[in-house]
C-alpha cells in the first residue's frame, strides 16, 4: 500500500502529468457532453494514455535497474572512459581454452526465454507462508513438549506404539521370477511348521493342497533317465566294440532301406496298365456298341430264379407222419443218452490218460502265462503309442573309422545332446511325440508394389 | 424285466479316460499351458488297453489322460496363475497397441509369477525320492548352461542353470563322489555316488551346439524350469549334509588367493562369483570348521560264518574305494589351453589333485606354468617347444583312464605324440565268459598288482604279442577262481588254452608242488561234480545241459573274437614292420 501511494505522489509531481479533466480537451475541438455522475463514464471518457506511458516507463526503470533512475546516485549510472585497457589481449585465449574442454553445456533457448530477467523481486505469496490452524498446532506441540518433559505417554502415542508392524517381505517374494539366477533355496524336506488352523476350514477355503495320489509317482517306463552310449561310441574306441556299433548302425540303416523299398514296391504299377489313347477311347465307347448281347444273356437267369422261388412251397404233414417223427426223435434221444452213459463208464478205465491230458493242458496254459508275462515286461520298456505319431528313435551316433579323431582336441562331437534328451523324454513316455505345428495363414498375402519403388522401375 | 436301458460308453474304461482336448477344456487352459502344467505336475498321457472302447467306437489315434489325474490337476493353484498370466499378456498387448508405454511399464512391473516349491515337495515327499530322479535334472541343467545367450531361451534360465551346475560340481568335488567318466562322441558321461545313489549325467562338449529344429524348445524349457527348482533344493540339502554354507562361498583364505585386480576382464560383476566358483579349485566355506569333523569309520560287529566273509568283502571294497578317492592326491597338474579345462579341473579335483592353468584362459589359476613342483602337464598337441625335465607331458586321456581303472596307469602310453590306447567304456560290466578286450585285461592285471609282466614288455620290442598272452593268462586265472569251470569239456578247453600259453612261465620246483596240490583239489572237485551230475533227475539234467551248452557257446564266441583280434593285431604289426623297412 505504501509503495502504491508513493508512486502516485511521484507521478503527480512529474512535469508531464495532466489532470483528469483536461486530458481530452486539446484533442477534440468540439466539447462533448458527458454525464459525469457515473463512475463508468469517468473511465470511458477520460484519456489516460499519458499516465499509462509514464507508469510503463517507471516499471521499465524498476525492472531493468531496480529503481528510478532519478533516485540513483551518479556513480552507478556513469563511469570514466579511459580507453581500451590491455584486457583485450587477456580475453583472447580464454575462449580457446574453453573450447578445448569440449562442449560447454549451453542453456537451451527456451530456458533463456523463461529466465527471470527483472530486477523487481516477485511478490511474496502470503498464503504460501501461512499455515492453517497454526495457533492450534503450536499449542498442541507446546503441550506435547511439556508432557514429554514430564515423561507422560499419551494414549494416542501408546496406540501407535502398540500397532503391529506391516510385513512387506511377502509382496517382494511374490514378485520374484521363478528363473531368477540369484533366487534363494531352503530346506524343503526339513521339519515343516504345522498349520495350526482348523483343517476343515483350510480344506473348505482351498488353502490346503489336495494329496497327490500314490499312483502318480510311478514312472511310466522302466528305462533309465540316461542311457549310456555303447562302448563303441567312445571318442577313441576299442576296435571290436567300434565295429559292433557300426554293425548295429548298419542294420538299422538296412532296415530303413528295406521299408522304403517295400513302400516303393507297393506304390509301383505295371507299365502296360498305363492308359493309352486307344484304351481311353474304348472305355468311352463301352456299353454303346454291344448293349443287345448283354441283355439277352441276363434274361434266362431271371426266369430260372423265379422257378426256384416257386418250388419251395411245402405241403401239410399228416397225423401219422407227425407221430412217427416224434417216436423217432425220442428213440434217437434215448440212443444218445445210452451212448453217453457207456462212454462215461468207459472213462473210468481211461483215468490215467485223462489225467495226463489235463496235466498237459495245464502246462500249456502255464507256458502261455509265462510268455505273456515276459511280453508284458518287455513292453514296459517300449515306447507307447501316445498320440497320432509313433515314436521315431533318433539316428544312431556313429563315427566311421576315418572320421575318428586321434586326440580329444580334434574330436568332432556327433549328434546333439538336446535331441538326445528330447528323444529320451519321448521314449520314456513322459511326452507324446508330436510334429511341429504348421503355420497357417488366415488370409492370403497380397503383393503391392510400393509407389516409391514403382517410380524407379 | 425292465429297468433302465444300458447305454454304450457310460461305464468301464470309457469313463476312466479323457482325451487331451477335453481335459484342456475342463481346465480352461490353452494347449501350451496345459502341456506345461502336465510336465510340471508330473502327469503323463496313457495308452489305454482297448482304444476303441475308450475312444467311443472311433479308432482315430488320440492322446488320452486318466480322468482322475485331470481331476487332481483341477486343484492346482498354479492353474490360476496361468490364467492370470494370459490376462497379463492381453493387457500388455493392448497397452502397446495403444502406445501407452507408461501403462505397459506399470503392467510389466506387476507381472504375475509363480513358485514350484510346493510341487517339488509334493512330487518328492522325501529327499531320497528326489535324489533318485536327479539324473534328468542334471543333464538338462548342464545342457542349458552351455547354451549361447541368443534368445533360444531366457538368459536368466541359462544363468540359473550355470549356477546350479557349478554348485553341483563343487559338491561332488568336496564329497569326492565321482566314480566313472566316459568320453564319448556325444558328450562326457559322469557317474557319481551320492548318498548311496548312483547318479549318471551327460555333459555336452563345449561349443558343440547346433540347434536342432525338431526339438520343442518350449517343452524343454518347461522341464528345465522344474528341474532347476528341484536341483536347487537338492543342492541345498547336500551342502548342509557336509556342513557347507549353501549359497556356496569361497573360504576366506582362498578368497584372498583368487582376488585379482582386474576381475572385470574375466566376467561381469554379477557373474564374477559364479565364475570364481567354477574354477573348482578353491575350498568352500564351512558352517563348522573342518577340524571338528571326524572320519566316519565302519562299526565293527562280532559276526560268524558267511556274514564274516561278506563283511570282509565289504571292508575290502570300502578300502578300495578309499584308495580310489585319493589317486591324484599329491599330484600337481597344469592344463594347457587346448584341453577342455572345466572337465579336467572337475575330474582332477574329485580325486584330490591340484590343477592350474594359464592366467589368460580363465579366472582362478593358482600357479604358473613355470612352477617347478608341477608333476604332470596335460597337453593335447603334437609337440611342445619348451619342456621342463621334472614333469610328465601327457595327453588328457590319461586322467580319465586312471579314474576308470582306479589306479595310476603307467604314463608311457600317454606321452606326447604317442598313439593312445583305446578309451574303454567303464559302464560295460563283463560277465565271466564274455569277450574282454586285451586292453581291459591289461588294466585288470595292473589292478591286481602284476607289474613284472609290464616291465618285461617294455624291454622287448614287439610287446603286443606279450600283452595278448598275458591277457589270456589273466582270464584263465579268473576262471580258476570261479567255481563254474567244472564241466569236463570246459576244463579240457581251458587246459588246452593254458597249455598253449603257459610256455613262457618259468617253472621252479616249489611251484610245481603247489600246482600238484591244486590239481589234486581240482580233480577231487571234478569227481564230486560228476557224481552229482549222475544223481540228477532227468529233467534237471536236461536243464543243466542246456545251461552248460549256453556257456560253452559263449566261450566259443569269445575265443573266436580273441582269435580275430590276434589276426588283426598280427596284420597291423606286419604293416608296421613293412613301414619301418
Amino acid at each position: 500500500m505504501a509503495a502504491a501511494r508513493r508512486l502516485k505522489r511521484v507521478v503527480a509531481s512529474q512535469p508531464g502529468f495532466l489532470k483528469l479533466n483536461s486530458s481530452s480537451d486539446p484533442v477534440s475541438s468540439r466539447r462533448r457532453r458527458v454525464n459525469k455522475n457515473k463512475k463508468k463514464n469517468w473511465n470511458k471518457h477520460s484519456d489516460i494514455n499519458d499516465v499509462e506511458e509514464f507508469l510503463e516507463d517507471v516499471r521499465l526503470q524498476e525492472r531493468t535497474t531496480g529503481g528510478l533512475l532519478s533516485e540513483k546516485p551518479d556513480d552507478t549510472l556513469f563511469f570514466v572512459d579511459v580507453g581500451q585497457p590491455k584486457k583485450a589481449e587477456h580475453k583472447a585465449p580464454e575462449p580457446v581454452a574453453r573450447k578445448r574442454r569440449g562442449k560447454e553445456p549451453r542453456p537451451l533457448r527456451i530456458d533463456l526465454i523463461l529466465q527471470q530477467n527483472s530486477l523487481v523481486p516477485p511478490p511474496k505469496d502470503v498464503l504460501a507462508y501461512q499455515q492453517p490452524n497454526a495457533k492450534k498446532l503450536r499449542r498442541i506441540a507446546h503441550r506435547a513438549e511439556e508432557l514429554a518433559a514430564k515423561g507422560v505417554v499419551t494414549r494416542t502415542q501408546k496406540k501407535l506404539l502398540n500397532r503391529r508392524p506391516v510385513v512387506r517381505t511377502a509382496k517382494k517374494a511374490a514378485v520374484e521370477a521363478n528363473n531368477n539366477p540369484n533366487r534363494a533355496y531352503y530346506d524343503i524336506w526339513g521339519q515343516e511348521a504345522k498349520d495350526l488352523r482348523d483343517p476343515w476350514f483350510l480344506q473348505q477355503t482351498r488353502k490346503k493342497l489336495v494329496k497327490r495320489p500314490e499312483k502318480l509317482n510311478e514312472k511310466p517306463s522302466v528305462l533309465p533317465a540316461v542311457e549310456v552310449i555303447a562302448p563303441g561310441g567312445s571318442y577313441n574306441p576299442d576296435f571290436f566294440s567300434h565295429q559292433a556299433l557300426l554293425q548295429e548302425a548298419h542294420e538299422v540303416e538296412v532296415k530303413k532301406q528295406k521299408e522304403e523299398l517295400k513302400t516303393e514296391k507297393q506304390l509301383s504299377f505295371n507299365k502296360e496298365d498305363k492308359a493309352t489313347e486307344e484304351t481311353t477311347l474304348r472305355e468311352l465307347v463301352e456299353g454303346l456298341v454291344e448293349e443287345d448281347e448283354v441283355e439277352e444273356e441276363i434274361t434266362p437267369d431271371e426266369e430260372e430264379d423265379v422257378a426256384v422261388g416257386g418250388s419251395t412251397v411245402s405241403e401239410k404233414k399228416t397225423e401219422k407222419q407227425r407221430k412217427r417223427e416224434k417216436a423217432n426223435k425220442v428213440k434217437e434221444q434215448q440212443r444218445l443218452a445210452d451212448k453217453q452213459q457207456t462212454k462215461r463208464q468207459q472213462q473210468l478205465f481211461q483215468l490215467r490218460s485223462i489225467k495226463a491230458s489235463i496235466k498237459q493242458d495245464e502246462e500249456k496254459t502255464k507256458a502261455r502265462q509265462v510268455l505273456r508275462k515276459a511280453n508284458q515286461e518287455a513292453e514296459k520298456s517300449q515306447p507307447r503309442r501316445l498320440g497320432k505319431l509313433r515314436f521315431q528313435p533318433q539316428d544312431m551316433e556313429v563315427q566311421l573309422s576315418d572320421e575318428l579323431a586321434g586326440s580329444l582336441r580334434q574330436l568332432k562331437p556327433e549328434g546333439s545332446v538336446l535331441t538326445d534328451r528330447f528323444k529320451s523324454l519321448q521314449k520314456r513316455n513322459l511326452i507324446e511325440p508330436r510334429e511341429r505345428a504348421k503355420f497357417k495363414r488366415k488370409y492370403k498375402l497380397k503383393y503391392v508394389e510400393k509407389r516409391a519403388f514403382r517410380e524407379i522401375t | 424285466m425292465g429297468g433302465l436301458q444300458k447305454k454304450k460308453f457310460e461305464r468301464g474304461s470309457a469313463t476312466s479316460y479323457i482325451t487331451r482336448n477335453k481335459a484342456r477344456k475342463k481346465l480352461q487352459l490353452s494347449l501350451p499351458d496345459f502341456r506345461r502344467l502336465c510336465i510340471l505336475k508330473g502327469i503323463y498321457p496313457h495308452e489305454p488297453k482297448h482304444k476303441k472302447k475308450v475312444n467311443k467306437g472311433s479308432t482315430a489315434p488320440r492322446t488320452f489322460y486318466l480322468v482322475k489325474d485331470i481331476r487332481f490337476l483341477l486343484h492346482e493353484p498354479i492353474v490360476g496363475k496361468f490364467r492370470e498370466y494370459k490376462i497379463f499378456v492381453r493387457r500388455l498387448k493392448k497397452a502397446y497397441g495403444k502406445s501407452e508405454y507408461s501403462d505397459a511399464q506399470r503392467l510389466k512391473s506387476n507381472k504375475p509369477t509363480y513358485k514350484l516349491d510346493h510341487i517339488v515337495k509334493e512330487r518328492y515327499p522325501t529327499f531320497v525320492d528326489a535324489l533318485r530322479d536327479i539324473d534328468d535334472a542334471l543333464c538338462m541343467c548342464f545342457l542349458f548352461s552351455t547354451f549361447a545367450r541368443t534368445g533360444k531361451c531366457h538368459v536368466q534360465t541359462i544363468q540359473l542353470c550355470r549356477r546350479l551346475t557349478v554348485e553341483w560340481m563343487n559338491y561332488v568335488i568336496v564329497s569326492r563322489a565321482l566314480r566313472k567318466v566316459f568320453l564319448s562322441i556325444k558328450g562326457i558321461y559322469y557317474q557319481a555316488e551320492v548318498m548311496g545313489q548312483l547318479v549318471t549325467w551327460l555333459v555336452p562338449y563345449q561349443f558343440s551346439h547346433d540347434h536342432p529344429t525338431d526339438v520343442d524348445y518350449r517343452v524343454m524349457a518347461t522341464f528345465t524350469e522344474f528341474y532347476t527348482t528341484l536341483l536347487g533344493f537338492i543342492n541345498f540339502k547336500l551342502y548342509h549334509s557336509i556342513n557347507l554354507v549353501y549359497p556356496p562361498k569361497l573360504d576366506s583364505k582362498s578368497e584372498l588367493e583368487l582376488k585379482e585386480e582386474n576381475e572385470e576382464d574375466y566376467a561381469m560383476g554379477s557373474e564374477c562369483s559364479v565364475e570364481k566358483l567354477s574354477a573348482l579349485s578353491a575350498t568352500l566355506a564351512r558352517v563348522v570348521s573342518s577340524a571338528e569333523e571326524e572320519e566316519a569309520q565302519l562299526d565293527q560287529f562280532p559276526v560268524e560264518g558267511e556274514d564274516l566273509e561278506k563283511m570282509e568283502v565289504r571292508e575290502k571294497e570300502q578300502k578300495e574305494l578309499e584308495d580310489q578317492k585319493k589317486i591324484f592326491e599329491g599330484l600337481k597338474f597344469f592344463v594347457n589351453r587346448e584341453v577342455p579345462r572345466e572337465s579336467l579341473a572337475f575330474v582332477i579335483g574329485c580325486f584330490g589333485g591340484k590343477v592350474s592353468w594359464d592366467k589368460s584362459v580363465a579366472i582362478g589359476s593358482t600357479y604358473e606354468e613355470t612352477d617347478e613342483t608341477i608333476t604332470h602337464q596335460i597337453v593335447d598337441r603334437p609337440n611342445i617347444d619348451k619342456r621342463y625335465l621334472n614333469r610328465y607331458y601327457i595327453q588328457p586321456q590319461w586322467v580319465y583312464d586312471c579314474i576308470n581303472a582306479k589306479i595310476l596307469l603307467p604314463v608311457e602310453d600317454y606321452f606326447l605324440g604317442v598313439t593312445l590306447p583305446p578309451h574303454l567304456s567303464p559302464f560295460v560290466e563283463e560277465k565271466d565268459g564274455d569277450y574282454i578286450p586285451p586292453e581291459k585285461l591289461k588294466i585288470m592285471a595292473l589292478q591286481r598288482g602284476e607289474t613284472s609282466a609290464q616291465q618285461e614288455e617294455e624291454e622287448e620290442d614287439d610287446d603286443e604279442e606279450e600283452e595278448e598272452e598275458e591277457g589270456v593268462d589273466a582270464e584263465d586265472n579268473d576262471d580258476d577262481d570261479d567255481e563254474d569251470a567244472d564241466e569236463n569239456n570246459l576244463k579240457k578247453m581251458e587246459e588246452q588254452r593254458s597249455q598253449g600259453k603257459s610256455l613262457n612261465v618259468t617253472v621252479t620246483p616249489g611251484k610245481v608242488k603247489v600246482q600238484n596240490r591244486e590239481r589234486l583239489e581240482q580233480s577231487e572237485k571234478a569227481e564230486e561234480k560228476r557224481l552229482a551230475i549222475m544223481m540228477m533227475k532227468k529233467r534237471e539234467k536236461y536243464l543243466y545241459d542246456k545251461i552248460m551248452f549256453g556257456k560253452k557257446r559263449k566261450i566259443r564266441e569269445a575265443n573266436k573274437l580273441a582269435a580275430k583280434r590276434k589276426a588283426y593285431d598280427d596284420s597291423e604289426k606286419a604293416k608296421k614292420k613293412k613301414a619301418r623297412k
